[in-house]
């Protein structure tokens, strides 16, 4: 074999090799990814019962998990950021961030029912928003409208905001959007119960909130 | 499919080939010529300098000729002034009457014209060109003699860096050309080399009879006598030690002007008359891989940067768009502590990165090979940062002026 043929077949080997790496440490760091969203459904999985013990211990005074209840939607929302980054790394039909998926939005309904729960027991108002988005590619307000939304989320704590893909094949989630009356209208939100659809603009959006909910920033993050 | 996907054959091209010149550079050919030591023989050469207007330059490229470390009486400088407007005639007017140089004043005819007139006009054995903006270090002539061992080389080329590069633009020719140095030191180990550049490439004075005078070549004549002497059988050789610096252009006009020029040239030699050296296996290296990988990465060099151009806008349009009507202070603004789940890292960059790695690596063993002092690190970085946005440009524009025939001026 000659000089020249022996050393572009190492050369090729050596290609190969590299270009397999690359491919191995996207496949690792993605496989991380996954590992991490799973590490943080776990734990939240164990907050959900928690919580709902503790409402349920509580029973004659059950304002006193109010608090739990903040921080547990503060970390469910840094899972919903971190599940919608790695559903646009992976793609939205990878069944691991399908079945991550599923385990949040059942998270996000169980989480919300709590809310209400507290805010029945406790008397108070607390400001929710649900918000139905699909990136099956007929909804094309969607990303501005997530966007618009995780900004007021981001600079108003107080308000809690809910997202759930329409389209995810999930009983639970079928029957939520059954009761709470949500067409196929998309972006549709619920803001304290009532139905909302479409998206124009922030300020648009602002104006479906109760009156003073965004007069007072804080810059604190979720 | 995405536009990034188009990308990927030339990535993969890429990578081969800079993993080839890795593995070239490791082979026995290449380790001796590095382990090649100075020679003793000395015999007669003469450098020509072709000077069109280089009155600022022309006598320190003199000057650093006279201090080559070679006998004086078998060293001879030609100074060809190809009918300079400037002062150039008068800053070689100094030199008249120096034992070993010789002045030359013709018609302006371009520059093999001026060439032609200095090869004429001596009998040394090995001719040498030194362009009138370049300078050597002392013992550079001794590095390149010796190259001439072996019967069959015709022609020996130097390892050139940017001299004394002030701004950013120059210091990432630097990098770029201490890359060369690698490169054409590693190609020369398999004689793949298709170009002979104008600072400091001697050649074979029986060669040059046999094959002719330098030619108009597409304003590449340096190139063009590189290729005809590879079509004729010969080899070009590289001394990686002989050390010539050449003056850059300090702006992007200029730049564009001269890379442009450069490759208009190739293709018009590569796709004109030397088109038969291209898939060419009597041609080893040079014809299988050298000259098809150099015409991939014209195409390849536009096509990326279209699709990573495309990409960019599409995803900054996107991204405008979603964030319309959201405050600057929320949209520009980074929250939270840096993490790496949002690490922004695709099979796209992560082998444009291996390249870009591997290219670095290059740079730095030309630094090592050659010893060229100073330091690369401003460099590389602009390398890193400015060559990907350049270089596409002078190759869309030489491309463009292929297809359309247009013929630009030298200056």
């Amino acid at each position: 074999m000659s000089l020249l043929a022996r050393n572009a077949l190492i050369a090729l080997v050596i290609t190969i090799v590299l270009i397999g790496t690359v491919a191995y440490a996207l496949s690792y760091l993605n496989n991380a990814r996954i590992a991490e969203l799973a590490a943080i459904e776990d734990q939240l999985s164990i907050d959900t019962l928690s919580l709902d013990t503790q409402f349920s211990l509580l029973e004659a005074a059950p304002c006193d998990s109010a608090a739990s209840s903040t921080a547990f939607t503060g970390t469910l929302a840094d899972l919903g950021d971190r599940l919608s980054y790695a559903e646009s790394q992976l793609g939205t039909d990878n069944p691991q961030v399908v079945r991550l998926k599923q385990h949040y939005s059942l998270l996000e309904i169980r989480d919300y029912l709590i809310t209400k729960k507290l805010a029945a027991a406790c008397k108070t108002k607390p400001i929710t928003a649900l918000y139905f988005y699909s990136n099956a590619g007929d909804c094309a307000d969607c990303d501005r409208a997530g966007y618009a939304l995780s900004y007021l989320r981001d600079t108003y704590p107080n308000l809690r905001v809910y997202s759930f893909d329409y389209n995810l094949d999930l009983g639970a989630l079928e029957t939520f959007i059954a009761l709470e009356g949500v067409r196929r209208s998309l972006p549709a939100f619920v803001i304290n119960e009532k139905p909302f659809y479409g998206f124009t603009s922030l300020e648009e959006l602002e104006k479906q909130f109760p009156k003073g909910v965004f007069a007072t920033t804080t810059g604190s993050t979720l | 499919m995405s536009p990034e996907a188009f990308a990927y054959p030339f990535l993969f091209i890429a990578i081969f080939f800079e993993s080839f010149i890795l593995v070239t550079f490791l082979s026995k050919p290449a380790r001796a010529a590095r382990a090649r030591t100075p020679n003793t023989e000395t015999p007669a050469v003469a450098v020509i300098v072709p000077c069109y207007n280089e009155a600022a330059t022309v006598a320190g490229t003199c000057e650093s000729l006279l201090a080559l470390d070679y006998p004086k009486e078998k060293l001879e400088v030609i100074l060809v002034d190809d009918g300079s407007t400037d002062g150039t005639t008068k800053a070689m007017a100094r030199f008249r009457g120096h034992p070993q140089i010789r002045v030359i004043r013709k018609e302006n005819g371009g520059k093999h014209t001026a060439l032609n007139a200095g090869i004429a006009a001596t009998s040394a054995e090995i001719i040498g060109c030194l362009d009138a903006d370049s300078f050597v270090e002392p013992d550079a002539l001794r590095e390149i003699v010796p190259c001439f061992a072996n019967s069959r080389v015709a022609a020996v080329t130097a390892a050139m860096s940017v001299h004394r590069p002030k701004n950013l633009l120059q210091h990432m020719q630097n990098a770029e050309y201490t890359f060369g140095i690698t490169l054409r030191h590693t190609l020369a180990s398999i004689n793949g080399l298709y170009v002979t550049p104008g600072p400091f490439s001697f050649y074979r004075h029986t060669t040059l009879k046999e094959i002719g005078d330098f030619r108009y070549g597409h304003q590449t004549e340096d190139m063009e006598m590189a290729l005809r002497i590879q079509r004729a059988g010969y080899e070009i050789e590289n001394a990686p030690r002989a050390r010539a610096y050449t003056k850059s252009p300090n702006t992007i006009a200029k730049l564009l002007k001269q890379r442009t020029r450069w490759t208009t040239g190739f293709l018009r030699n590569i796709l004109g008359e030397y088109r038969c050296l291209v898939g060419n296996r009597a041609h080893g290296a040079l014809g299988m891989l050298v000259l098809p990988t150099a015409l991939i990465a014209i195409g390849g060099g536009i096509l990326t940067f279209s699709a990573t151009l495309f990409n960019f806008a599409r995803h900054a349009m996107a991204a405008a768009e979603v964030r319309a009507g959201v405050p600057l202070s929320y949209t520009l603004l980074m929250r939270g502590p840096f993490d790496w789940f949002y690490l922004p890292v695709s099979f796209f960059l992560l082998l444009g990165a291996t390249m870009l790695v591997a290219s670095f690596s290059l740079i730095v063993t030309g630094k090592r090979i050659s010893k060229t002092p100073g330091n690369l690190v401003l460099g590389i970085v602009s390398y890193a940062f400015l060559y990907g946005l350049v270089a596409p440009l002078w190759l869309l524009r030489a491309t463009t002026d292929v297809a359309l025939g247009k013929r630009r001026q030298w200056r």
